[in-house]
């Protein structure tokens, strides 16, 4: 028999998971299937819904003014405006306060590790006081076994991109971290469990022995950030810890893959998806799909369990399974493909059309994946949707380049929650 | 050589057999170097590495698997000795959004590690190969199990074995049964359900039939109770210790027996089911990894997690809709090696279906013991900074009894905790058939 | 009057750099100059091949004779540089059968060591061949990197006392009625070892005898001194794939043809080539149908290639050269020997010679045979060290992977590093400070990008080709970024920033050939790492209009910030 419910989500990124809540909570009965971890882990953490135009205008300072003006086709001309504005106020409510930036429509604009500036509507707590839009002075520390985060190089990186601050930025060692080649959830997890570390004063603890090296640098600066590294199950108390035994307020910069704010929303989200109720089957991929006499419709996917495959039937999907990172668009060197169920992914014939010659130039390759109509169900080439009951949403969805608006986790979340609120919503029809 | 030869063997096309990467001579002889196709250095896998989290000594999966394979010609063999902390918990695996065979490339660089810088006097080794061949002993202990047991307790065979084999004195030895499982379906005269159409092997493994029989019992009545004829076939170690030894020749004597006598039971219209996430695991996504004798395909092909089948072939659920049981409070951890097999929400699924049972998951950490890596006195520090997050949330969850699908996350649990744990074939069968008459 | 040196060389390829060697050892005074950066031109654009002469057995005896004996110099001199892989030319069923008589004969002929493998046996030696290959021939070919290897004849020129100038292009010869005495130079960026932001100088050289050795470009060169050079440039793509399908070279034992060989590469295998006439050196176009073809035809010989990820492509252009009136139309029928070209004789024009044709292997065969040239002209009775000497690296070959500890580094790094480094891994990698890997999938440390900026200044090509840092298969996605730090604060940080975006797009631009599959989803998350998360399109530093930052979100922290800051 198959394991049945009313919807069935497949991926579990942000827009998965998003579809599943908004599902969930028009009560109907809803199952996640994800294969692999998602690409929120190389993701930032941050809730970009628009900087930059497709134009290339900006850094925007609203997100929502431009909304009304983008492109036919593209993922929030798709849904509109408004649901852009529920899905974000709906992301708020399950974020809690692990999030900020909902007090305006502004964008903030945040600080990467390489020492420039990006537009976003919503932060984790452990940005909110390392905006560069916030004129305070910093002081940027960065690690000697953390090559990817230089800091003096990012500080002076800020200044000449018109900060309107004073940056500094210095590099020390790591209390207790032996080797050089440690990964982040090592720093992290000597940070969350405070472990006892040797230092050249004697015994002490992580945190402490990290603020004793930093207290020593600074230099009347308010806040000091660091790379995104200050725990992960108990960051909160990690980066409150610091903040008090250094006396200012302290910020993390988010970082490259593994990112550990993503790592940390991936999991509010799964906390989010328990509490709802919803069913989560993690690890094994949908490889199939049946119809049921009405070819327009999906009676049921296949999933494959190491050779066994287990029939998962539902009212409705929603696919959302990731761009070609999360490989819920595939390509090969004559074709660019959806997986599951072959939607129709449109692409220049030639592949040497898939790109152009600079490097951050208009990339057509980035806007590869499904073309919905404004119930996000996959359209064929003749435009006419694939299937009555699949919808799309996230990456999968094509007709943005997201790297260059910075409209990555916006675009998730809007078409997630308008895809899984319209599928709670039929399955009850 | 340097006169041109002519050639020793002619060669006609289409006539050779010879396959040179399918077989299967020595696993170390694998090239696996084309699996680092896959890698994109996002780094998730490492990101799930609980040994990685603990201890910087472990350079983490990504290293160990696509990047050491890289960077490796035909002729090197010198495989970094930090690959011997991997505790083989086998979550890269299904943390690598891109498909890279990290848990493949590990067992193999151990397989290699372990063939050719080990020195097979050592300690470490002579140490390893006993734990990894546990099987071999418990048959032992099993014939006197209480004197084993009494001399396992014993303060001297603990320093005994700290010492001399560097097992750790920390932990309790499990107990052995007075009576197997095999001794006990013997006695019983085997199966008491015949059936053409629903007939299942079950795959015990060696942990329920030589300590915890109560599990194998309880497979078997929950089974009888749907109306499945049970086989009990001849059955080696799945292999899971040795892998994580890299004791591959061991590992793949045990997997020839098991593919040999499961496939056997497949022909005569058998499905194989198994109690031990780890076992189902290793005769699933192991064994056609690493091995090629005839009919392997076909074994993981047609293995099920014990309750998995059910789910999938009874209707499990609608059978436990108004059962109840006699604890109803669990802590459920989901086993590393049920989370590979996407098996990690199904328990507390089932649960919610009985009257009366919450069942609370205690999160998708390591329970850190990861079958005998946690028994070795190096590493216990490590399972037990890698155990810390479960034990937390153990301790906090509000609960009587802690439940798992796997031995020794059950040992992890009870020794990080003091809680008893259960298996949920046992909760099964309490709800299903009823508290165990014997 | 003086001349600044006593001979100047154009070029920082193979052949340039082995002649500034070669000359410098005698004790002449020499300079050198390179539009670019070191192994720009040919050098570093091809597919790293050391010949055992197997090659050209049937169809250029000569030239096969000298690649045998320079292939066992080359072992002796730069065994760092060279891997000894071995060979095969490989028959499939198709292929004729009197061919592979011919290229056995031609190799014992040239006194090339050959041994024929049956079907079966060759698959025994690299499993991944087709399962029906035919035979084999087993030959002494190798693998060498053409980067370190000219990298390491500049460092030994510079040890013996020449001056090595790269972003320094040729902009005119300096000419006194018949005779060359000097060129004119532009600075991409100022004297020295590169440095950014100075706005382009020119400089002029005078010199006794000018060399030019800038193959494809020599024309261009003879040109400004109206001297017809009729160098035939042709293309050639190479392929790279993501892992070494084989550890042995694979030769197509066929007549000539394009898509015949797959050479293993450091951590690569490298698929070639084509060949086919072009008119500018500088300008020309990079096909899809080459790149299939590399993959579609050498998958019959390796059919896991078929399926394999494929990193980059890049082509690179052959200084073919042949005498006025032979006519060739065929550009794979054009000798691969090399020609001097001395003007005084050829075109009653004093001072210089130019140097075309040629191939990698033998580079230190011509270097030797120019330098004679030379210094017949000037006069100077000095004889060639150059098979002797070891180059900076290769002292003690033999004895070093056993010597040495490793570092502190896991043992694959070790082992790619010393491999990488040669004799010199002692000095590189020994150092107390923290020593954490920068490129990770070719395991490259940090002291040795360190080593190389010391060596090459803020140009990241210069460190990538010295290091392979970025040369991996995330092709830099992950690492450019790293690398530019460790640029910091040696340089500042406008010269860092560019250095980046300049090596960024350089890896762009061979990516771009390899965009499905596996790469594409690689590309696309490079873009979002630089793109996304560190909006280096839209970096504020680079824009033209500052931004008003008041106007954004300052959080809500700039209303009540933490008053006890710095206590």
């Amino acid at each position: 028999m198959a394991i049945e419910d009313d919807v069935l989500v497949i991926g579990g990124g942000i827009a998965g998971a998003t579809a599943a809540l908004a599902a969930a909570e028009r009560d109907a009965r809803v199952r996640l299937v994800t294969y692999k971890q998602s690409t929120l882990r190389h993701a930032s953490g941050l809730i970009d819904i628009l900087g930059y135009t497709p134009a290339g205008d900006g850094p925007l300072i609203d997100p929502f003014d431009a909304l009304e003006d983008l492109p036919e086709g593209h993922p929030y001309e798709r849904v509109g405006a408004e649901t852009v504005r529920d899905a974000l106020s709906f992301f708020d409510d399950v974020a809690g306060d692990a999030y900020a930036g909902e007090h305006t429509d502004a964008n903030a604009l945040v600080p990467t590790h390489g020492g420039t500036v990006k537009p976003t509507a919503r932060y984790p707590a452990s940005t909110a006081a390392g905006l560069a839009s916030d004129p305070r002075d910093a002081l940027l520390v960065g690690f000697e076994t953390l090559p990817d985060f230089e800091a003096p190089l990012a500080a002076a990186h800020l200044e000449a991109a018109g900060a309107p601050f004073e940056t500094r930025g210095v590099t020390l060692s790591f209390p207790g971290i032996v080797r050089d080649d440690a990964k982040v959830t090592r720093y992290a997890h000597l940070l969350d469990q405070d472990e006892t570390v040797e230092t050249a004063a004697g015994t002490t603890t992580a945190r402490e022995a990290l603020a004793e090296r930093v207290r020593s640098q600074l230099d009347d600066e308010p806040r000091v950030g660091f790379p995104a590294v200050l725990g992960d199950e108990r960051a909160d108390e990690v980066r409150a810890d610091l903040a008090d035994a250094i006396g200012v307020d302290v910020f993390e910069v988010p970082m490259g893959p593994p990112s550990l704010p993503g790592m940390r929303l991936e999991d509010l989200l799964y906390d989010a998806l328990e509490a709802a109720g919803v069913a989560v089957t993690s690890g094994v991929p949908v490889i199939d799909y049946e119809t049921n006499g009405d070819a327009d419709r999906i009676d049921r996917v296949v999933v494959d369990r190491h050779g066994a495959e287990i029939p998962h039937r539902a009212d409705q999907y929603v696919l959302a399974t990731g761009g070609l990172v999360g490989k819920g668009v595939r390509s090969e060197r004559d074709r660019v493909f959806e997986p599951i169920f072959d939607c129709h992914v449109s692409h220049a014939e030639d592949r040497y059309d898939w790109f152009v010659d600079d490097v951050f130039g208009d990339q057509p390759y980035a806007r590869f994946g499904l073309a919905p109509d404004r119930e996000l169900r996959p359209l064929d080439a003749t435009d006419d949707p694939e299937f009555a009951n699949l919808r799309a949403a996230g990456a999968v969805l094509g007709g943005y380049d997201f790297a260059a608006e910075k409209s990555g986790a916006g675009v998730s979340l809007a078409t997630g929650y308008a895809a899984g609120r319209r599928a709670g919503e039929e399955c009850g029809d | 050589m340097s006169d041109a030869e002519q050639p020793t063997d002619d060669h006609v096309p289409g006539d050779d057999e010879f396959e040179p990467i399918q077989v299967f001579p020595q696993a170390e002889d694998m090239d696996l170097r084309p699996g680092a196709d896959n890698c994109y250095k996002c780094s998730t896998c490492d990101t799930n590495c609980p040994v990685a989290e603990v201890d910087d000594e472990f350079p983490g999966p990504k290293f160990q698997g696509p990047e050491q394979w890289r960077l490796k010609r035909q002729d090197d063999h010198d495989i970094d000795d930090s690959v011997m902390k991997c505790s083989n918990c086998m979550r890269c695996d299904s943390a690598c959004p891109s498909e890279v065979p990290l848990s493949q490339m590990h067992n193999t660089a151990r397989g290699e590690y372990v063939d050719e810088q080990m020195s097979t006097i050592s300690r470490e080794y002579l140490r390893n190969r006993m734990l990894a061949n546990y099987r071999k002993l418990a048959p032992l202990a099993a014939t006197f199990p209480r004197t084993a047991n009494f001399v396992m307790g014993l303060s001297a065979t603990k320093w005994m074995g700290e010492k001399l084999l560097g097992i750790t004195s920390e932990r309790e030895f499990p107990d052995f049964a007075t009576e197997t499982f095999r001794e006990w379906w013997t006695k019983r005269g085997g199966a008491q359900v015949e059936s053409e159409e629903k007939r299942i092997a079950y795959f015990h493994g060696c942990y329920s039939n030589y300590n915890t029989p109560e599990v194998a019992k309880a497979l078997v009545r929950v089974y009888e109770h749907f109306g499945y004829e049970i086989m009990v076939p001849e059955q080696s170690c799945s292999g899971t210790p040795m892998f994580a030894n890299g004791m591959l020749d061991d590992a793949r004597r045990a997997a020839e027996t098991n593919v040999r006598e499961l496939g056997a039971a497949i022909a005569d219209g058998a499905d194989i089911v198994a109690s031990c996430s780890s076992c189902s695991m290793s005769l699933r996504q192991e064994y056609p990894e690493l091995f090629d004798f005839a009919g392997t395909e076909t074994v993981a092909e047609n293995t099920w997690d014990a309750v998995e089948f059910l789910r999938v072939h009874e209707d499990l659920e609608g059978a436990l809709e108004g059962t109840s049981v006699e604890d109803s409070n669990f802590a459920y951890h989901a086993p590393c090696h049920s989370r590979n097999q996407g098996l990690d929400g199904q328990t507390i699924e089932i649960m919610d279906r009985i009257d009366g049972v919450e069942a609370e998951d205690v999160g998708d950490s390591c329970s850190g013991i990861s079958g005998t890596y946690g028994w070795k006195a190096e590493k216990y520090e490590t399972s037990m900074k890698i155990g810390e997050e479960m034990f937390d949330h153990m301790e906090d969850a509000d609960a009587e009894t802690g439940l798992t699908e796997c031995p020794t996350c059950s040992m992890q649990m009870e020794h990080g905790t003091g809680y008893e744990i259960t298996h949920t074939l046992e909760v099964l069968e309490d709800a299903l058939v009823g508290a165990r008459s014997e | 009057m003086a001349h600044d040196t006593e001979v100047l060389v154009l070029g920082g390829g193979s052949t340039g750099c082995g002649i500034a060697r070669d000359l410098a050892m005698r004790g002449l005074e020499v300079t050198l100059v390179e539009r670019g950066n070191l192994t720009d031109g040919t050098t570093g654009r091809m597919h790293g091949l050391l010949h055992s002469g197997g090659r050209y057995a049937v169809s250029d005896q000569a030239s096969a004779t000298e690649c045998i004996e320079e292939n066992e110099v080359l072992r002796e001199i730069a065994g760092h540089c060279v891997e000894m892989t071995g060979g095969l030319f490989v028959q499939r069923p198709e292929d004729p059968d009197d061919y592979f008589r011919e290229k056995l004969e031609g190799c014992r002929e040239c006194n090339i060591p050959a041994r024929v493998l049956s079907g079966r046996e060759a698959r025994e030696v690299e499993p991944y061949l087709a399962k029906d290959v035919k035979r084999a021939i087993e030959v002494p070919d190798g693998a060498v990197d053409p980067f370190r290897l000219c990298v390491a004849n500049a460092i030994d020129a510079e040890n013996h006392g020449a001056r090595i100038e790269t972003h320094a292009e040729v902009v005119d010869l300096l000419r006194d009625g018949d005779d060359i005495y000097g060129v004119k130079v532009r600075h991409d960026s100022g004297p020295g070892k590169r440095t950014h932001g100075a706005s382009g100088t020119t400089e002029e050289i005078t010199a006794d005898y000018v060399v030019n050795a800038t193959g494809a470009w020599a024309g261009q060169i003879g040109a400004m001194a109206n001297l017809d050079v009729e160098v035939r440039p042709s293309k050639g793509v190479m392929t790279i794939m993501n892992v070494r399908q084989v550890d042995t070279v694979i030769n197509r034992c066929r007549p000539k043809g394009d898509a015949d060989i797959v050479v293993p590469h450091e951590t690569t295998a490298i698929l070639g080539t084509t060949d086919e006439e072009v008119d500018d050196p500088d300008d020309y176009p990079e096909e899809e149908w080459e790149v299939d073809h590399m993959i579609d035809t050498l998958s019959e010989l390796v059919p896991i290639l078929q399926e394999a990820r494929t990193i980059r492509s890049f082509w690179g252009v052959r200084p073919l050269y042949e005498p006025p009136g032979t006519g060739t139309d065929d550009p794979t029928d054009i000798t691969r020997d090399f020609f001097l070209l001395d003007h005084d004789e050829r075109d009653g024009v004093a001072g210089m010679s130019s140097i075309v044709g040629g191939k990698f292997t033998t580079y230190r065969m011509m270097a030797e045979q120019i330098s004679d040239h030379v210094c017949d002209k000037l006069g100077v009775t000095a004889s060639c060290a150059t098979a002797e000497e070891p180059l900076p690296g290769s002292e003690n070959i033999s004895v070093l992977e056993d010597g040495m500890d490793d570092f502190g580094l896991r043992s694959p790094i070790a082992r790619r590093s010393k491999q990488r480094l040669g004799s010199r891994a002692a000095d590189v990698l020994d150092t107390d400070a923290a020593n954490p890997v920068i490129c990770q999938c070719e395991g490259v440390t940090r002291a040795e990008i360190q080593d190389a900026i010391s060596q090459s200044g803020s140009d990241l090509n210069a460190v990538r080709i010295r290091t392979r840092a970025s040369m991996g298969n995330c092709q830099g996605g992950f690492c450019c970024q790293n690398m530019a730090n460790e640029l910091h604060p040696e340089y500042d940080e406008p010269t860092v920033r560019a250095a980046l975006d300049e090596l960024f797009q350089e890896r762009w631009k061979g990516e771009r050939h390899a965009l499905w599959g596996e790469q594409l989803s690689q590309a696309m998350l490079n873009y979002a790492l630089h793109a996304t998360t560190m909006n280096r399109d839209n970096d504020p530093a680079s824009a033209a209009d500052p931004i008003g930052y008041e106007a954004f979100d300052g959080g809500r922290t700039r209303t009540e910030p933490r008053t006890d800051g710095g206590q």
